[in-house]
């Protein structure tokens, strides 16, 4: 029984530091915007949540506090006290209070040391107060009755609203205008019907051919907008026509659209499949999207249709709610499995060894030249491929979630330091490894500060550099050829050379005089003990962050970047490899070692040609179809011993926008790889990432492109010295 | 005066159910088997409206479409043509020549009698 509780608790700390996340950003939204219910009832529900179970599991301190703070989300949820900056803020430190109550539950602790004691009776106190406080009611909205959004073109009656312009063409194309509208007849009651002459010119500019009338009519009907507008199907190309249901049927419209199943996504699909919307207007309303999008204003489709007149403005918006609503729900199905991580480690082992044990498989085969054999052992290897592909596929996690913590450090800093600034978030769905996500956050959130802190200047500065006073932050993360690369940049002023430089020669990282690059000038700062930030606060400046970003980006096998323009801002770049345990390779045999080669950094391979390679021994490039190559020969880079063969293979690597070649002995072609790392000892050899374990029980040794790269350069640059 | 339609299709069991059809709607119909017989019919008689088949020996509906409009009295006569759906090439032509009314094959009678009343009443 005990134990049982023990993993109740333990599920209670992590459902509720995901409750405390989903409080966090309601709280944000909410205070983006005071009236959002949704955000209203999503915080009542944590917090309710947060206090039942702390409750059956006896986490006393946990559920008495939450109690006050559910108390007044009551009162806001029903709009008896309404929700403000003061009390968003109160209400935000409640939460921080909450998290730590349970972090301390976490550990077992229930006796809180009296300054928790005291900062709890504070919040409550203050909790007390806005509880205490006369009653703000929302009149005015309440008051608001809810017709008086319905005015639209036809509100006084209750029938279809048909608008239709007539084209010019229209009668010479036989169509007369009347055999219509009295067909119309045929499907309702025409109600009133108005003859617009608008667009009639002057008796003498009048072409008698051409017709130039509208018609605004009013139709008392049972059929539904596609039968109307059918009546008009032959006039469609050559006539404008708007069709507006009648106001008893937004309601309808709106039950229908929220009764439609969950599986879609596209606005349109939405509008159409609830009658609201034809075929022919979402097809037109897509095509003007379109056309539009070849200027700067992108539009969105339906605030085009309701501008076009097709549909009403509470239609779009229960067609917005529920595509919402589906998004989210399809958001959480995918996120409903929940699995202990090691369990998916150990998965991701044993096909690691599937790989293995399936190549050894596949080269005996090979070796037995029996086909059927052969046939059996490639349908099994592919079916292993898919596997590891699929495996791997688990681990991969968005970004989206790590992102979004960094809202509320953003918030805290710009209230704290008196600026103004967003923090704008794009490719937050990318996905990857669930362990580079984890070992990912800290790192960031060193940067996101960073950025905070020293880049973004206060509002007076940014006017006075003739800046938007609110500065951006930007987040963002992509895919680029086999990694991932991940952006915190800001608009603010840049990183300052010359304090760099300055406070380099003075911590003797440089020599005074020494010329440097941007980029390596950039690059000190990744040094430990470095920063250049006179003061320290509370947020960063301590110098021990950018070292460590450093270090544990390297740690997962990434690269770190910094570019940055005075004046305009700063972006860190961080390129990060998709998977961390298994990877496509490229191997190669040099002096009869095999080695591996990330397949995504191979660019192409050539054979040295003979005419080449009395020049190329003497010189480390050769012309590759008129630009300059520099390769590397690996045989002598990792000292191999054994004859040199007759021809040699150039392999052409690239990484981060620089291509080497790699001269080889054999090209042995395409390998699956599962990496094994090296021990401790072999940390400091340069241009090996790891190592792993072929079919045939031999092991080779993973390339590292980029240390390879930085190594060859050295040399180069040593050898011209 | 009954509107007059006229059916040009050379499959004589068509052109009979939409006689027919048209019939006990109110029109009056006159039929013929290609173009060329259309245009001939044309003359002598007020034509309201053509139904109009795509596919005919003789003179296909595309060409009569051409002819019809160099005709005295028949520049603005509404045309309905009669296509498979498969012919979206042949629908491209016809919208060329000023076709704007299109009814798809197979159809049923209704149909093609909704299509004729939009355009006119009997």
């Amino acid at each position: 029984m005990e134990l049982e509780l023990g993993q109740a608790r333990q599920t209670f700390i992590t459902e509720s530091q995901e409750l405390l996340q989903e409080m966090e950003s309601a709280l944000l939204t909410l205070e983006a915007d005071p009236a959002c219910q949704d955000a209203i009832n999503s915080l009542f529900r944590s917090a309710h949540t947060i206090k039942g179970s702390s409750g059956v599991l006896g986490i006393e301190t946990v559920e008495k506090f939450t109690h006050h703070v559910e108390n007044l989300l009551s009162k806001m949820r029903e709009g008896e006290i309404l929700a403000c900056k003061e009390n968003i803020d109160l209400l935000l430190q409640c939460r921080d209070h909450i998290s730590t109550l349970t972090a301390l539950a976490a550990d077992g602790i229930e006796v809180l040391t009296p300054e928790i004691e005291a900062s709890g009776a504070a919040l409550a106190a203050r909790l007390g107060q806005w509880l205490a406080a006369p009653v703000e009611k929302k009149e005015e909205k309440q008051a608001k009755p809810p017709e008086s959004r319905h005015e639209g073109p036809s509100s006084a009656t209750d029938a279809w609203h048909i608008s239709i312009r007539f084209g010019q063409d229209v009668l010479r194309s036989g169509m007369d205008p009347v055999s219509f509208i009295s067909y119309l007849s045929k499907m309702g009651e025409v109600v009133s019907i108005t003859t617009l002459f608008d667009s009639m010119p002057q008796a003498s500019d009048m072409d008698p051919e051409s017709c130039y009338l509208g018609f605004e009519i009013d139709l008392r009907s049972d059929f539904d907008k596609a039968a109307i507008e059918g009546v008009f199907e032959f006039v469609r190309e050559d006539a404008v026509i708007h069709i507006l249901p009648p106001f008893s049927r937004v309601a309808s419209y709106v039950e229908l659209i929220q009764g439609l199943p969950e599986d879609m996504l596209l606005l349109g699909e939405i509008l159409v499949k609830g009658g609201a919307l034809t075929k022919a207007e979402l097809e037109e309303a897509l095509r003007r999207q379109q056309d539009a999008e070849g200027g700067q204003e992108k539009h969105r489709i339906g605030e085009m249709l309701v501008a076009g007149g097709s549909l009403h403005p509470e239609i779009v918006d229960a067609a917005l709610d529920k595509q919402k609503k589906n998004q989210s729900i399809a958001g959480r199905e995918a996120s409903t499995v929940r699995i202990d991580a090691a369990k998916l480690d150990a998965l991701v082992d044993l096909v690691g060894e599937l790989v293995i044990s399936g190549a050894n498989i596949d080269q005996h085969s090979q070796r037995m030249s029996d086909a059927a054999l052969q046939e059996s052992a490639s349908v099994m290897l592919r079916l292993v491929e898919e596997i590891r592909e699929s495996t791997m596929k688990i681990r991969m996690v968005p970004i989206g979630e790590t992102f979004s913590r960094f809202r509320r450090v953003v918030r805290d800093i710009s209230r704290e330091l008196g600026k103004d600034m967003d923090l704008v978030i794009s490719g937050g769905d990318t996905e990857l490894d669930k362990t580079v996500i984890e070992k990912i956050g800290d790192p960031l959130m060193h940067l996101v500060r960073n950025s905070a802190d020293h880049g973004v200047e206060g509002p007076e500065e940014r006017r006075a550099a003739g800046k938007d006073p609110k500065g951006t932050i930007r987040l963002n993360a992509c895919h680029d050829a086999g990694s991932i690369i991940i952006e915190v940049s800001d608009d603010g002023k840049g990183l300052n050379k010359e304090k760099i430089t300055a406070k380099a020669v003075a911590a003797g990282l440089i020599q005074p005089g020494q010329q440097l690059t941007d980029q390596e000038v950039f690059r000190l700062i990744f040094e430990p003990g470095f920063s250049t930030a006179e003061a320290v606060t509370k947020f960063s400046g301590r110098g021990v962050g950018m070292d460590v970003v450093k270090r544990n980006i390297e740690a997962l096998r990434g690269t770190i970047d910094i570019d940055s323009a005075p004046g305009k801002g700063t972006t860190v770049r961080i390129r990060l490899p998709l998977t961390m345990a298994i990877i496509d390779g490229f191997m190669v045999g040099v002096g009869g070692s095999p080695y591996i080669i990330p397949l995504d950094m191979v660019m192409e391979c050539v054979e040295l040609p003979a005419s080449e390679k009395s020049a190329a021994d003497r010189r480390s490039y050769i012309n590759l179809r008129g630009a300059v190559l520099p390769f590397v020969r690996l045989r002598e880079f990792f000292a191999e011993s054994g004859e040199r063969t007759g021809h040699e293979n150039i392999v052409i690597v690239q990484y981060g926008g620089t291509r080497i070649g790699l001269v080889v002995d054999e090209l042995f072609g395409e390998v699956q790889t599962v990496i094994k790392s090296l021990g401790r000892v072999y940390r400091e050899i340069k241009g090996i990432s790891g190592a792993t374990i072929l079919g045939n029980g031999q092991v080779a040794l993973i390339l590292d492109v980029p240390r390879l790269m930085q190594a060859v350069e050295a040399s180069l640059l040593a050898m011209s010295a | 005066m009954a509107k007059n339609v006229m059916v040009v299709d050379d499959s004589a069991s068509i052109r009979q159910v939409m006689s027919l059809t048209l019939a006990k709607a109110g029109y009056d119909v006159t039929e013929a088997c290609d173009g060329a017989d259309a245009l001939g019919k044309l003359t002598g008689q007020k034509v309201n409206l053509i139904v109009c088949d795509v596919n005919m020996p003789n003179m296909d509906g595309i060409s009569f479409l051409k002819s019809l409009k160099d005709k005295p009295g028949y520049k603005f006569t509404p045309v309905i043509m009669l296509t498979t759906e498969s012919q979206e090439s042949k629908k491209q032509e016809g919208k060329a020549a000023g076709a704007k009314a299109w009814v798809v094959k197979p159809f049923k009678p209704e149909q093609m009698l909704e299509a004729v009343s939009k355009l006119i009443l009997p």
